[in-house]
């Protein structure tokens, strides 16, 4: 799986998912309409979205999507296109609800974040656990290595439930052995 | 890793169906909870996608608090998905009139006992590691998953041990020490661990206030909070009707190895008050806007770097949430408000139907509305910024809750966390304040 695209520079850390989908968006059982409220809590992001339409990558600095568990927060990236985040690290639920649809978290050291967040467009190559960096006037080209969680990373392509669901036998069985509840 | 002996580590270990690559493991979930805003489309989507098939429907509760009743066609229409759901799969759920907030409802009625796992698509979850539980926040897809297959799918983290030696300072309250440990660890100080929370400081704590205290374990980014079981947590349990064996061999080993150790002296402790966006933002009353305070905070909070926040102006008073709205809570709010009267509107929501039943039959509500609050019926309400009482840009408001967000209780809003004794004094004075800045009250206004 590659992401490539155009980066969405977001430099604030503890960027929360009440930003990222304020919670008046939460109410009513449609969740296909985010894409136009996406980050529409943080403070100059409708600006920085106008002037990035076609983003793919969202780079942000540390604990993004922190906060409040709502899903919500990661449906409305992906509706706005975005496909992967790097960020130097997540709330922890975010960072599940992004394995489970198909988002994909990058985290990655502090010092190569910078150079992330300068970059025009960025190339993620999920398989190998590879950032192409552009070559910039005071850059040349480089590759930023990064590690997706071994297990998760299988949920990415829509997988969770259905390994859930064939775990179902082996539940069952514990549940009788062990005094629940 | 199970060789850590914590206690965390022993309620892992009775939990875990299965290991899994990567340091996870497939945990079994005692304990599924639901609400309408977050817990309906889950709901549904099982039934889509599963023909509805649930584990088990008897370790399911459902809850409407977030928007209760609903304010709109679109908060009716998540209630009313999740109540018909709950109706056809013989889900119990708990609805207005009855109910309250999750968090509230289901440690008050015993569904959480100490060795078990709870989950429930809300952060807040942790609040009911105070049964020495696993408790889980998760998002919608997590909650299908442990619906459908009666398990959750959790990387197992590190143990921080928060150490609280002495007692608690009598002017200081359990949401004094959540506050302080999330100013200690600031607000991703406690990624990738859970809080374990021990010493003489915690044994002597009763469950409403442990309670509060792991309901902000979230705040310092903490997969959840979790207090060893003893003699209060059976005892609780055994009040609300649950009679669970204690036992011995659940707690953590003498030579328990913690992975980070955080000390707290809490007869040091008093009242605290968040000045920032984040909890972790949060001083002792007394103590000045830090110097190197985030500009983006300051300019959002309307403060400057230096300013003194005791004495700040306010003008709404919130007392309610999963953090500080149990009737040991109300009975310090009451204490501060008897005889005494509001200066800025001030609402009052207690924690579950149940807490607010009992507090009329204490005369709380009579003490409340007496000094010009509004007292209403429970629901998270105006903690998150949906309905009843959301805040106007730039309006100021001291808070019992847990969560001081830009926008998070009204775009422009802010908010600071306090006690509720801390924001009952603020209320009647209307501005940050402590009890022991009032007046004697009129006591004879409430023969
Ligand atoms: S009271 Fe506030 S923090 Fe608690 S569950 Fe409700 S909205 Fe969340």
């Amino acid at each position: 799986m590659i992401v490539e695209g155009p980066v969405l520079p977001l430099d604030r850390a503890n960027v929360d998912t009440d930003q990222i989908t304020p919670g008046r968006y939460l109410v009513g059982m449609n969740t296909d309409n985010l894409a136009a409220i996406a980050l529409s809590g943080v403070p100059g992001a409708a600006e920085l979205l106008a002037a990035h339409p076609d983003a793919a990558v969202l780079v942000a600095r540390e604990n993004f999507g922190c906060g409040s568990s709502r899903e919500h927060a990661v449906w409305a990236l992906l509706q706005r296109g975005i496909r992967a985040v790097v960020a130097t690290s997540f709330g922890r639920i975010f960072e599940e609800n992004a394995y489970n649809n198909g988002l994909v978290p990058v985290t990655i050291g502090e010092s190569d974040l910078d150079a992330l967040m300068h970059a025009q467009t960025l190339r993620i190559d999920v398989e190998r656990g590879t950032i192409a960096v552009p070559a910039r006037e005071d850059s040349p080209e480089r590759e930023i290595a990064f590690e997706l969680d071994p297990l998760r990373r299988e949920y990415l392509a829509g997988g969770f439930l259905a390994f859930v669901e064939r775990q179902i036998p082996d539940v069952r069985a514990w549940e009788a052995a062990h005094s629940t509840p | 890793m199970s060789e850590r002996g914590t206690y965390f580590d022993k309620v892992w270990d009775r939990r875990v169906v299965q290991r899994l690559p990567g340091d996870s493991a497939l945990l079994f979930a005692d304990r599924v909870v639901l609400y309408e805003l977050l817990g309906a489309k889950a709901a549904l989507d099982i039934e889509e996608r599963f023909g509805g098939r649930l584990y088990d429907p008897q370790r399911i509760v459902a809850v409407t608090d977030h928007i209760a009743p609903a304010k709109d066609g679109d908060s009716a229409q998540q209630a009313q998905a999740l109540r018909l759901w709950a109706r056809r799969n013989g889900v119990r759920m708990y609805d207005i009139g009855e109910g309250g907030i999750c968090h509230v409802v289901v440690g008050e009625r015993g569904y959480v006992t100490p060795g078990t796992t709870v989950c429930c698509s809300d952060s807040h979850t942790c609040t009911l590691g105070a049964f020495g539980a696993i408790a889980l926040g998760a998002g919608t897809t997590a909650i299908e998953g442990a619906m459908l297959g009666g398990a959750l799918v959790v990387k197992r983290p590190k143990v921080m041990r928060v150490q609280v030696n002495g007692r608690l300072a009598s002017g200081a309250t359990a949401k004094d020490l959540a506050l302080k440990v999330s100013q200690m660890l600031g607000f991703r100080g406690g990624v990738g661990y859970v809080l374990e929370y021990a010493g003489e400081a915690i044994e002597a704590l009763t469950m409403e206030q442990r309670l509060t205290l792991c309901n902000m374990a979230i705040e310092a980014g903490a997969t959840t909070g979790i207090i060893a079981a003893d003699a209060t947590t059976y005892d609780y349990l055994a009040a609300a009707g649950v009679d669970v064996t204690p036992d011995d061999a659940l707690r953590a080993d003498a030579d328990a190895r913690y992975d980070a150790t955080l000390e707290i002296d809490a007869s040091a402790l008093g009242p605290m008050i968040s000045w920032g966006t984040n909890p972790g933002e949060s001083v002792p009353i007394d103590d000045a806007v830090p110097a190197d305070a985030d500009p983006a905070a300051l300019a959002y909070m309307g403060l400057t770097a230096g300013q003194k926040l005791r004495g700040l102006a306010i003008d709404q008073a919130f007392i309610g949430s999963c953090t500080n709205a149990r009737l040991s809570d109300l009975r310090a709010a009451a204490e501060v408000f008897r005889g005494r009267h509001v200066s800025v509107p001030t609402i009052v929501t207690p924690g579950s139907e149940r807490v607010r039943r009992a507090a009329e039959r204490e005369g709380l509500h009579e003490v409340f509305q007496d000094a010009g609050a509004l007292w209403t019926h429970s629901t998270c309400g105006a903690c998150c910024g949906l309905s009843m009482g959301v805040l106007a840009p730039q309006m100021r408001c001291a808070s019992s809750s847990n969560r001081n967000f830009p926008g998070r209780m009204g775009e422009g809003g802010r908010v600071h966390l306090a006690a509720p004794v801390v924001v009952a004094a603020s209320a009647v004075l209307g501005r940050l304040a402590t009890a022991d800045e009032l007046e004697p009250a009129l006591t004879e206004v409430h023969a």
